[in-house]
């Protein structure tokens, strides 16, 4: 029961906001919506404390989805180490973005804004979906619904255009991944005659390595599109266009976090295909460096988080393929604290600004009217750059620590990504805090149903990471941690953040002369390695211009050329008919009737002169004419 | 010739001689003391028949006819002089209004 309530209560939240939210209001809808995750959080606590004190999984089968012949799909829930921990913490995270919400939407109150709380809700409720479904299809259902949900929530502010396409866009990059997704459920199914997760797991000793190397990479594909990864990248950036608590909870719980979990959770195939693992590492670790990079050179507050987001999927993606599937999963968990933190922080700028501000460059030295949010922006900062002891600390030197055990090379890029890391998320915190006042608005310190989220995910953030001896131990997979590598990625994180203290508030380097000698470097980062434009003006575009030509043969000259042609035709036929048959032969009937009797009738009517004389006239012939007649014929 | 037939051409000569007047003369009163002398010309057929054939009958309907033709120049005349008095019309060729 109370492991249904978990996946129910934001479902129901999301029904009665969907159906009476205009009629309850906005707030009481928030309210519903923060009540829905909440529930699910405690739940969720509660379901966890028994799965882990108890060390064996609870398998709940709900109900018989679609009965076919000789196998049944069916629904159910599966609360295993994994899933119970992500569970709580996507639902605690959650619960903390709808409270903070409400503070950052309150703007906005009274413009339909329950929607916004409705689909957050089903977003909850789909993620939970993923976390927790027994079978593949479950996992594709929830997968959609958040791909659904994500379309919605990103395309918020639908006026414009920019959200406008960067849901579409986000809808669209995803298909590829879900395409991809759904013909690796379809080869599991071949494969194990099965899609439940369970008999999945029990059946991968028994299938060909190679064909089960296939299903992984399928799968795999399916978790690149919605984590957001190399080639399928381009929509994570842009869907910072929607309000920052989505791009806080994309980010930090719901969306890109289910590509990483889908693979931890069927990580036995990857595990039985080592060759899959090798492309997952491949391309988590290009990924890291690539969207690192990209960060470095972004000027848009929320965007350089976003490519922050895609470069440390990349290091989850990096310690998935090389083994280290724990590693990944304290990684996702530590960075689902001080991501959501950090993009809590960024819309807590960005609404001191009233929604108007979106460039680091037209602010400045915040950390004299923003105190909390620049200590809270601190603090996640320290964290992602993996400062002791903070929780990015202990996650991410995990993750380089088993880095460097398997592959130097994969290692010395994961020490590069965290050098980059350190020196972008430092640069957007100095330019921002720090330096001169840029801004012209008055800032103002966010209120408190705003800062209270904060300061709780702020607390996660710098704490979480001690538990890291014990997340390890609940999966067996403990992990000393090296004291070199350790001293090294502080060393590192800590160079980085002197190499954006010196070039951002000391001013070592002059700006525009460094931009100058840079700019080649530079706008290939901005353009992200120019993939974006590839994406839009060649890919997108050029299917469009296929789709046009498409059109122009196909519908115009064909199709509409048909269709003129019979209409032309037609035309045609009936004229000659109307012309033979109408006109030339009933007209002409009715008209020579009516002519006839014209013209009788202008001969005729000169015998009617009106003079009295003549009808007395014509009177007497007339009865001498009948007289006649009588004297004639009736002699 | 006996005297019953210079009667009968008689009347006949006084019917010939109104319906010429009715035709050919305009003026309105004209034409109406024609059709007394057509009407008249009738009476005398009327009267010189009864004579030859030796009957009552037609010296009878001669007097109602007498009686009629008075009251019918009566109304005849009543219209024409209204006719005159009301549109000023004293010909027959005033009066075409129906030609068509």
């Amino acid at each position: 029961m109370e492991s249904v309530i978990v996946i129910l209560s934001p479902l129901i939240a999301f029904l009665i906001i969907a159906f009476f939210g205009r009629k309850i209001g906005d707030l009481a809808s928030a309210i519903i919506c923060i009540l829905g995750g909440a529930l699910s959080f405690l739940f969720s606590t509660f379901i966890s404390y028994q799965v882990l004190s108890s060390q064996n999984p609870i398998h709940i089968k709900l109900y018989n989805f679609l009965p076919l012949q000789n196998f049944t799909i069916s629904f159910g829930l599966y609360f295993d180490t994994l899933s119970a921990i992500t569970t709580t913490v996507v639902t605690f995270v959650s619960t903390l973005i709808f409270i903070y919400s409400v503070g950052y939407m309150h703007n906005l109150f009274g413009q339909w804004t329950y929607k916004f709380y409705a689909y957050l809700s089903l977003f909850l409720f789909a993620m939970l979906l993923i976390l927790l479904s027994d079978n593949l299809l479950g996992i594709f259902f929830g997968w959609e619904g958040v791909g659904l949900a994500s379309y919605l929530l990103i395309g918020y502010f639908h006026e414009t255009k920019k959200a406008a396409n960067a849901s579409l866009e986000a809808f669209t990059l995803n298909r590829v991944g879900d395409w991809l997704f759904i013909f690796g459920i379809i080869y599991c199914f071949y494969l194990f005659g099965s899609i439940d997760l369970l008999d999945i797991f029990k059946g991968v000793n028994d299938v060909n390595k190679n064909l089960l190397g296939v299903a992984a990479l399928l799968l795999f594909g399916g978790a690149v599109g919605k984590s957001g990864q190399l080639p399928l990248h381009t929509w994570l950036p842009n869907a910072m266009a929607g309000p920052t608590p989505v791009s806080a909870l994309l980010h930090a719980a719901t969306m890109v976090a289910a590509g990483v979990y889908l693979v931890a959770r069927v990580y036995p195939v990857f595990d039985n295909a080592p060759e899959s693992l090798k492309v997952v590492a491949l391309v988590g670790g290009i990924t890291a460096l690539f969207a690192a990079l990209s960060a470095t050179a972004q000027t848009d507050i929320k965007k350089i988080i976003a490519f922050s987001t895609m470069s440390q999927l990349g290091l989850m993606y990096l310690a998935l393929g090389i083994g280290d599937q724990v590693g990944a999963m304290f990684h996702l968990t530590t960075h689902a604290f001080f991501k959501a933190l950090l993009f809590l922080a960024a819309g807590s700028v960005i609404h001191a600004f009233g929604h108007h501000v979106h460039d680091i460059f037209e602010v400045g030295n915040l950390k004299k009217y923003m105190p909390i949010t620049y200590g809270m922006f601190m603090v996640g900062a320290l964290a992602l750059a993996g400062v002791f002891p903070l929780s990015g600390f202990w996650s991410k030197d995990r993750i380089i620590g088993s880095v460097y055990d398997v592959s130097f090379g994969f290692g010395v890029l994961a020490s590069v990504v965290s050098l980059l890391t350190a020196y972008y998320i430092f640069r957007e915190a100095f330019v921002m805090f720090h330096g001169k006042e840029r801004h012209k608005d008055k800032a103002h310190e966010s209120e408190g149903v705003m800062v209270v989220p904060m300061v709780v995910l702020a607390i996660m953030a710098v704490g979480s990471g001690f538990f890291e001896g014990w997340y390890s131990g609940l999966f067996g997979a403990h992990k000393e941690i090296h004291l070199n590598i350790a001293v090294m990625s502080v060393v590192i994180a800590l160079v980085g953040i002197g190499i954006a203290y010196l070039v951002y508030v000391r001013g070592l380097v002059e700006p525009e002369r460094a931009y100058e000698s840079l700019k080649t470097l530079h706008t290939t980062f901005k353009e992200q390695f120019f993939t974006e434009k590839l994406y839009h003006k060649i890919l997108a575009n050029g299917y469009m211009n296929l789709s046009k030509l498409l059109f122009i043969i196909g519908d115009k000259s064909a199709i509409d050329g048909f269709i003129n042609l019979s209409r032309t035709v037609y035309f045609r036929v009936v004229k000659t008919l109307w012309i033979r048959l109408d006109v030339m032969t009933v007209d002409l009937f009715v008209n020579g009737v009516a002519r006839i009797a014209y013209r009788s009738g202008k001969v005729l009517r000169n015998l009617q002169t009106g003079l009295l004389n003549n009808y007395v006239s014509f009177l007497v012939l007339g009865i001498v004419f009948i007289l006649g007649i009588l004297i004639k014929f009736m002699r | 010739m006996s005297i019953s037939l210079a009667y009968i051409l008689l009347s006949i000569f006084l019917f010939l001689l109104g319906l010429l007047g009715v035709i050919i003369r305009k003026n309105l009163i004209t034409m109406l003391v024609s059709t007394e002398l057509m009407l008249n010309s009738a009476n005398i057929v009327l009267v010189s028949i009864d004579h030859i054939m030796k009957g009552v009958e037609g010296q009878v309907f001669a007097l109602f006819v007498l009686t009629i033709a008075a009251a019918e120049v009566a109304i005849g005349l009543g219209l024409v002089v209204a006719l005159f008095r009301l549109k000023g019309y004293e010909s027959s060729s005033e009066i075409t209004h129906l030609r068509g």
